[in-house]
C-alpha cells in the first residue's frame, strides 16, 4: 500500500490534483526516513505486522511497525519484486507460492543489504498476523526464525453470526455484528500481545493513552468517512481513487495521531471544496466506475487512463469508503472490545460473503456506479476468495463486471495499454461507451 | 434441535464427539474430471478441486440425505466453503439440503486459543443433542478404535508421500507398483483421522477432546515442527525413498518444501519433489514416480 508513484516496471504514474496528496505523500516519504532511523540506525525495538492487525496497541505503545504490506509494496516501487521472486524460486519454493505475504521474506532470505531497501530489515522484536489464510502462519513464521526472533500468531475465527447488512450496525452494534466470543478471545490475544511488547521493548501500555487514541482515530475516520459520503454523491466526482487512496492510507497508518486527524481533516475539506466548485477528477465524466481489489501498486495510472478519452472515472476503492463502517467505533466505555470487533472482521468483510457482496452492493448503489473492475490475483485464494459471488451480486443489481486477472504486486502479470484497452472493451460491449 | 443424521467436510474434527452421537455418517465424497457447471459459477479457481465438486453435488441435492454437514475451520478450503454454501443458500441458490455447520478449532499456541477451541467442542456437542456422558463413552470408544487405524507394518521397502494428501490413491499405486510400499495418507484419509488417543475419565470430556485438537500435528494450521516430524517418521518407517507431492491450489504444506528436502538430503534418502500438481488423472506424475523409483531399486 505503498504511495509512491515513480515509473514503474509497466505502469504509469498517476495524476495528482489535491494539495492534500501532495502533503500526505511528503509525510509519508519523510515517515519512512524517520522510521528507517528509528529500526535501521537506532537500533529501537520495533515489529514487522500484517495490515489487518491491531495497529493501535504498537501506537499507543509508541512502539515502530513495519506493515507486511506496505513493505511488500516498498519492495515492488523498487523493482525489485522480479528479483526476489527468483530468491524464492532458487531457495526452493514454488514459483505460484502468495507472492503478496511473502516479498518481505524473500527480501530477508535474499540476504543482500546491497540491494535491499534500507539495507534489509534488522531484527525485530516481533512479528505480528492474523490467520486469515492458511499461508500466513507458515511465512510469517518462517519469516521469524530467519530473523531469529518470535511469531505472534492471532486467530481468524469462524463467524456465524452472518449480517449482510453489517455495514449498517458495526458503529453501536459492534458486540452483535462480530460476535462477543470472536471480540473475547481477540481482545484476550491482545492483552498477551501487549504483555510480550511490555517485555521485549521495555515499553508500558497505558490504558489512558489507548482510550484517547481511539477517540482520535473515530474523530480522523469521521472525517474520510464524510468525504467518502460526499464523493458517492457529487458528480462530479471531484476526487479519483488515485487520490482517494494516498489520503485514506498514510493517515489511517498513523491512525490517531495530530497528524493524521488533521490531514483527514484536511483532505475532507479539499473534496469538499472541489465540490462547492464543481470541479471533478474528469472534466468528462460519463461513466462512474467501481475498483474491487487491493491496488495496483506498479501502475497507479491505469485507474486515470480512460477519464478523458471515455469520462470513465473510477470513483470507488474500498479503502476510502471502508473507513465508516469498519473503522468508526462508539466506545461504550470498552475501548478494548471496541478494537478487536474493528481488527477481527477486517479482513473477512472484504473477501467472504455474506459480507464482501453485501457491503459492496450497498456502495455502489450509494456512489451510483455504472460498472465494476474486479481484480482476480491468480495465486491467493484469499485475494479471490468472494470475488465470483460479489461480481454476481453486483450484476443482479445492474451493476456490470469486468474481471482482470492479474497480480497486486508482481508487475509481470501486468502490461498497462492492454489493461485499459480490457477496459475500454468491456465498457464499450456493455453499451457504456 | 439434534440431527438424525450428519457428514463432515475437512480434516481436524472432533471424532470422538462424532462417535459419541451415534449418528455420523462419514466424511462427504467428491468426484473430479467431470463438469462442474454449477461451481464454476460462484468458485475461483484458487479453490482445491474436491471443494468444487462438493459444492456442485450439494446444490445437486446429492446430499439431502443428511440433516446437517459440520464444515472444519482447520482448513482454509472448507471453511471458505462453508461461508460459500450458507450465502448460497440464503440466496436461494441452492434449495433445502442439510444444514451447514462450522467446527472452530483454534491451534495457536496460547491458552486463549486453547479456550476457544474449548468452547467449540462444547457447543457442538450441544448442537448434536450429546451430554458429557456420552462424550465420555465416545473418547472410550474411539480411543479403542485408533491402534486399529495405525499404519500395517511394511513388507517391502517403504517410499513416504509427503505433502499435499493426494485426491485419491493413484499416486500410492504408483510407488506400490515399483515394488514399494506407499507410507502417506490421502486426502479421504486425513479427513476421517481422530488423532492421538484422548485423555480418558477427566471429568471434563470436552476439554479433553479440545486439548487433543489444540496440540494435534493434522492440518494445514497445525503449529508442529514438520521437519522434526519428517525425521521422526524417517526413524519408525525405515524409509528409502520419498515422493513430495504438492497441489497447484496447496498454500500451507509447500512452504516446508526447502526444509523438508534438507532433511531427506541429510538424511541419504532420494527424493522426488513434484509441485504445482494438477488434481484428478496425472500420469506424468505416475510415470516420473516410477522412473525415480526405478533408478534407485528396490
Amino acid at each position: 500500500m505503498s504511495t509512491e508513484t515513480g515509473p514503474k516496471e509497466t505502469g504509469q504514474r498517476s495524476r495528482k490534483m489535491l494539495a492534500s496528496t501532495a502533503a500526505a505523500n511528503a509525510y509519508q516519504k519523510q515517515f519512512g526516513l524517520d522510521l528507517k532511523r528509528r529500526v535501521v540506525d537506532d537500533g529501537e525495538p520495533f515489529a514487522i505486522v500484517q495490515a489487518d492487525t491491531p495497529h493501535e496497541l504498537f501506537h499507543a505503545m509508541d512502539v515502530p511497525i513495519i506493515t507486511n504490506q506496505w513493505w511488500s509494496a516498498y519492495i515492488s516501487a523498487k523493482q525489485l519484486s522480479g528479483r526476489y521472486f527468483e530468491v524464492m524460486a532458487a531457495h526452493g519454493y514454488p514459483e505460484n507460492a502468495c507472492k503478496y505475504c511473502s516479498l518481505g521474506l524473500a527480501c530477508t532470505l535474499a540476504n543482500d543489504p546491497a540491494s535491499a531497501p534500507w539495507g534489509g530489515l534488522p531484527k525485530p522484536a516481533v512479528l505480528v498476523a492474523r490467520m486469515t489464510c492458511d499461508c500466513i502462519q507458515h511465512v510469517f513464521g518462517q519469516w521469524a526464525e530467519a530473523l531469529g526472533t518470535e511469531f505472534f500468531p492471532m486467530e481468524a475465527p469462524a463467524w456465524e453470526h452472518k449480517d449482510p447488512r453489517w455495514f449498517a450496525h458495526s458503529r453501536d452494534q459492534w458486540q452483535d455484528v462480530y460476535d462477543v466470543d470472536r471480540i473475547a478471545l481477540m481482545v484476550a490475544e491482545m492483552r498477551d500481545l501487549i504483555a510480550l511488547l511490555e517485555k521485549r521493548t521495555g515499553k508500558r501500555f497505558d490504558e489512558a493513552k489507548f482510550q484517547h487514541l481511539m477517540e482520535q482515530i473515530n474523530v480522523q475516520e469521521g472525517h474520510i468517512w464524510q468525504a467518502a459520503q460526499a464523493i458517492g454523491t457529487a458528480r462530479p466526482c471531484p476526487v479519483s481513487i488515485a487520490e482517494q487512496m494516498p489520503n485514506t492510507m498514510i493517515p489511517q497508518w498513523h491512525r490517531g495521531s495530530d497528524w493524521a486527524v488533521a490531514h483527514a481533516k484536511r483532505f475532507r475539506d479539499e473534496v469538499f471544496e472541489r465540490i462547492d466548485a464543481g470541479l471533478g477528477a474528469s472534466t468528462n465524466e460519463k461513466i462512474r466506475l467501481m475498483w474491487i481489489g487491493a491496488g495496483v501498486w506498479h501502475d497507479p495510472g491505469f485507474y486515470q487512463a480512460l477519464e478523458e478519452t471515455l469520462g470513465a472515472v473510477f470513483v470507488w476503492s474500498m479503502y476510502m469508503p471502508f473507513a465508516g463502517p469498519q473503522y468508526i467505533r462508539d466506545l461504550q466505555g470498552r475501548p478494548m472490545e471496541a478494537l478487536a470487533s474493528r481488527i477481527c472482521g477486517m479482513n473477512e468483510v472484504l473477501h467472504l460473503p455474506p459480507w464482501m457482496n453485501g457491503w459492496m452492493v450497498s456502495e455502489a448503489e450509494r456512489c451510483g456506479i455504472d460498472a465494476a473492475v474486479m481484480l482476480m490475483p491468480p495465486d491467493n485464494r484469499l485475494s479471490q476468495s468472494g470475488n465470483k459471488i460479489t461480481a454476481r451480486s453486483l450484476e443482479d443489481a445492474g451493476v456490470p463486471v469486468l474481471v482482470i486477472d492479474a497480480d497486486m504486486v508482481d508487475a509481470k502479470t501486468w502490461d498497462h495499454d492492454t489493461m485499459v484497452a480490457m477496459v475500454r472493451n468491456f465498457l464499450s460491449e456493455r453499451g457504456l461507451a | 434441535m439434534t440431527f438424525a443424521s450428519f457428514a463432515s467436510v475437512g480434516p481436524l474434527l472432533p471424532h470422538d464427539l462424532f462417535a459419541a452421537s451415534g449418528r455420523y455418517a462419514g466424511s462427504l465424497c467428491w468426484t473430479l474430471g467431470r463438469p462442474m457447471p454449477f461451481a464454476a459459477q460462484w468458485m475461483e479457481n484458487r479453490f482445491a478441486p474436491w471443494a468444487a465438486s462438493i459444492l456442485e453435488d450439494w446444490a445437486a441435492g446429492a446430499f439431502d440425505a443428511h440433516e446437517a454437514v459440520v464444515f472444519a475451520r482447520a482448513d482454509d478450503n472448507a471453511q471458505r466453503l462453508y461461508y460459500y454454501v450458507c450465502e448460497l443458500r440464503r440466496r436461494g441458490v441452492i434449495a433445502g439440503g442439510p444444514e451447514p455447520l462450522v467446527f472452530d478449532s483454534a491451534q495457536g499456541p496460547r491458552a486463549s486459543s486453547l479456550a476457544r477451541t474449548t468452547q467449540a467442542v462444547r457447543g457442538l456437542a450441544e448442537r448434536l443433542g450429546v451430554d458429557d456422558a456420552a462424550l465420555e463413552a465416545g473418547i472410550v470408544a474411539t480411543n479403542s478404535a485408533r491402534p486399529m487405524l495405525a499404519a500395517q507394518p511394511a513388507t517391502s521397502p517403504t517410499c513416504l508421500l509427503i505433502g499435499t494428501p493426494p485426491p485419491d490413491r493413484a499416486l500410492h499405486d504408483a510407488i506400490e507398483r515399483q515394488g514399494w510400499h506407499a507410507d502417506g495418507a490421502a486426502l479421504a484419509d486425513t479427513w476421517r483421522d481422530p488423532g492421538a488417543a484422548v485423555d480418558e475419565s477427566t471429568g471434563d470430556p470436552g476439554g479433553a477432546i479440545a486439548r487433543q485438537i489444540h496440540t494435534s500435528v493434522i492440518g494445514n494450521r497445525a503449529f508442529a515442527d514438520r521437519a522434526a516430524a519428517l525425521r521422526a517418521r524417517l526413524t519408525a518407517t525405515g524409509a528409502k525413498a520419498a515422493v513430495l507431492w504438492y497441489s497447484e491450489d496447496e498454500e500451507a504444506e509447500v512452504w516446508h518444501l526447502p526444509d523438508l528436502r534438507r532433511v531427506l538430503d541429510a538424511a541419504g534418502v532420494p527424493a522426488l519433489a513434484l509441485t504445482r500438481r494438477l488434481w484428478g488423472p496425472d500420469p506424468d506424475a505416475a510415470d516420473r514416480i516410477g522412473t525415480f523409483l526405478k533408478e534407485i531399486g528396490t
